[in-house]
């Protein structure tokens, strides 16, 4: 299992070296830090779903001693620990750049990763083939509107953050984190379910 | 365990093409031949195998287990080799190893290795960048270094020189000389198997027309060849197929005793190639 | 061991070893209890299948030139001296019978045959 996750890193060893420009050139743009916790942690796991769709990946997976289920759990926990790479190493360009940061935006930025994963990796498995275009491409679009689109954000974000910080209770962190947990582990049986009847 | 490859009644449908009523056994210590014109559904037969693909109907049992509760004890005990690279192709031979090697239990590096070296392979060059058979060699590579017992290979010797496939035939010789290994490799290059198959599977059109040791073969099959006048209704019954010429005819028949009974020395008695029954088991009449 | 096949001819492989390893066993170059090649590594050697040679062996244990002993491999039986000399004195036989047909072909007396023996045999 360990060997599936860190197979991402191995495959995309020269992709990685584009990471942390990325990520600085979110920072220098003053992108609002939840959003780049989110993005920087998107980078590595949904690039090594485009590498599966062009090698027959599937074909090799399922030929080792995994099981599908394994192969798929990966997938989930994969996620789960680039995300937690991404935003460390976030954290430190932040830091660099002194650009300053809570632990409320980690946490938007991590929920917002997780649901988005939550929506997205059922869809890779029913639409194999064509959906890593069509999320690189609406990447790109955001990555383009992102600049102007950021800083009205930010100003959002803050006043969701302030709002949620004034009203909040410990009660109603606990209630998202529930069911951002609750979407993952269903998206994870959804996907899990669909691999298991795919044939090579 | 004589059969480490079984298949009970396994049917599998797509639009336009399927697999019906497959039973096949793969039996330990013997090279099995697997072969059909293309499209007659050996890779499908290899995927239900490789657990790639779950049959309709029926059971697959290797090494006698079952897919369903002993997936990953199966698997280790298996080497693949499949027709296209299955491989990313920008990493070179040391990230594959890196990615596959940890996937089993008895990974044997110094083997790896060995073979690396035995194929000439370079390790730091993108897969990419290699030739046909030097992928075929990098596959094979990767699929012997685990002790595998079982050698599963899909078109192996397909696109590859005169010369390296003898030079695959010659290092599955010896492979075989460990009497618990078995190798099923689908081809449609019969003469690779006329020096090294003990059993041959022969599938068409989705059905196993045969699994026989080749030397059931050679004593159920003859080419047969004689005059035209020798031929009626009759006669014909003991020929799959005939193919007429102005010149004499030139018969498959999978019974060489009624043949002989029936013409005697007035007809000439060969022995058939893999290639000649497939070519003519191709053109045989319905199953009358 | 020396075994040459050939591809062309109408005998069947396993055949073709069969006789040329008998005719070692016979002629006295495999001796009483000497080892053969393991079968897997005589089909590996002659480059042809297992199964030829494990057919081959079957065939030469059936009748009764080699035994195997399972795990240690086979091995040249002790051949009964009476029965060999009872099968070489066929093929003399048979093979005096052609040099007979051969003679009365181009007439050859049966006092010039012996004749013939004769100086061939002091020679």
């Amino acid at each position: 299992m360990f060997n599936l996750i860190r197979r991402d890193a191995i495959i995309q060893k020269r992709q990685l070296l584009l990471f942390i420009p990325f990520i600085i050139f979110f920072i220098v743009m003053n992108s609002h830090p939840a959003l780049i916790f989110m993005v920087a942690s998107i980078i590595i796991p949904f690039n090594a779903y485009a590498y599966d769709e062009k090698a027959e990946t599937n074909i090799l997976l399922n030929s080792l001693p995994y099981t599908r289920k394994e192969i798929i759990a990966s997938r989930y926990i994969g996620a789960i620990v680039y995300m937690g790479i991404s935003i460390g190493l976030t954290s430190l360009g932040l830091l660099v750049f002194d650009k300053p940061f809570t632990l409320t935006d980690l946490a938007i930025g991590s929920g917002l990763f997780l649901a988005f994963v939550a929506f997205t990796f059922p869809l890779f498995y029913i639409f194999r083939g064509k959906i890593t275009t069509v999320i690189m491409i609406s990447f790109i679009i955001l990555a383009a509107v992102l600049p102007p689109f950021v800083s009205f954000l930010a100003k959002h974000l803050t006043i969701i953050t302030d709002l949620i910080a004034s009203l909040s209770t410990s009660a109603l962190y606990t209630g998202v984190a529930v069911v951002i947990v609750l979407l993952y582990a269903v998206s994870w049986g959804v996907t899990t379910s669909i691999y298991q009847r795919k044939a090579f | 365990m004589e059969n480490v490859v079984e298949l009970k009644g396994v049917a599998k449908n797509f639009k336009g093409f399927s697999v019906n009523n497959m039973n096949l056994q793969v039996k330990q210590g013997f090279v099995t031949g697997f072969i059909g014109a293309n499209g007659a559904g050996k890779s499908t037969t290899i995927k239900m195998i490789m657990n790639l693909l779950k049959p309709d109907v029926g059971e697959v049992k290797i090494f006698g287990l079952d897919y369903a509760t002993h997936e990953k004890a199966i698997k280790e005990r298996i080497g693949f080799v499949y027709d296209g690279n299955v491989f990313f192709e920008g990493l070179n031979l040391k990230d594959i190893k890196r990615i596959v090697g940890p996937a089993y239990k008895k990974w044997d590096d110094a083997l790896f290795y060995q073979y690396v070296e035995q194929f000439k392979l370079p390790l730091n060059k993108a897969i990419k960048t290699f030739s046909k058979g030097m992928q075929m060699k990098a596959s094979l590579a990767v699929a012997l270094s685990h002790h595998a017992e079982l050698i599963i290979m899909d078109e192996p010797t397909a696109g590859l020189d005169p010369i390296f496939r003898r030079e695959l035939l010659d290092l599955l010789q010896e492979l075989m000389l460990d009497g618990s290994r078995t190798i099923f490799f689908s081809t449609h290059i019969t003469t690779d198997l006329d020096r090294i198959a003990d059993y041959i599977a022969f599938i068409q059109n989705g059905e196993l027309v045969f699994t026989q040791s080749i030397h059931e073969v050679a004593e159920t099959y003859a080419l047969v060849k004689g005059g035209m006048d020798l031929l009626d209704r009759d006669t014909e019954k003991a020929f799959v197929h005939v193919h007429p010429a102005p010149t004499g005819f030139e018969a498959l028949t999978d019974n060489i005793k009624a043949v002989n009974t029936i013409f005697g020395d007035s007809v000439v008695i060969e022995r058939a190639s893999l290639e000649e029954i497939m070519y003519y088991m191709k053109g045989r009449k319905s199953y009358v | 061991m020396q075994i040459i096949l050939s591809n062309s001819s109408k005998e069947p492989i396993y055949e073709q070893i069969t006789h040329q390893i008998k005719s070692s066993i016979l002629s006295g170059d495999l001796k009483n209890g000497a080892a053969l090649p393991s079968m897997r590594q005589l089909a590996k050697d002659l480059q042809i299948s297992v199964i030829t040679t494990k057919r081959a062996y079957e065939e030469l244990e059936k009748a009764g030139f080699i035994y195997s002993i399972v795990g240690k491999g086979s091995f040249v039986a002790e051949q009964n001296l009476e029965v060999m000399r009872e099968r070489k004195l066929k093929a003399i036989e048979e093979q005096l019978s052609a040099v007979i047909m051969n003679s009365k072909e181009i007439g050859l007396s049966l006092d010039e045959l012996q004749q013939l023996l004769k100086i061939l045999h002091e020679e």
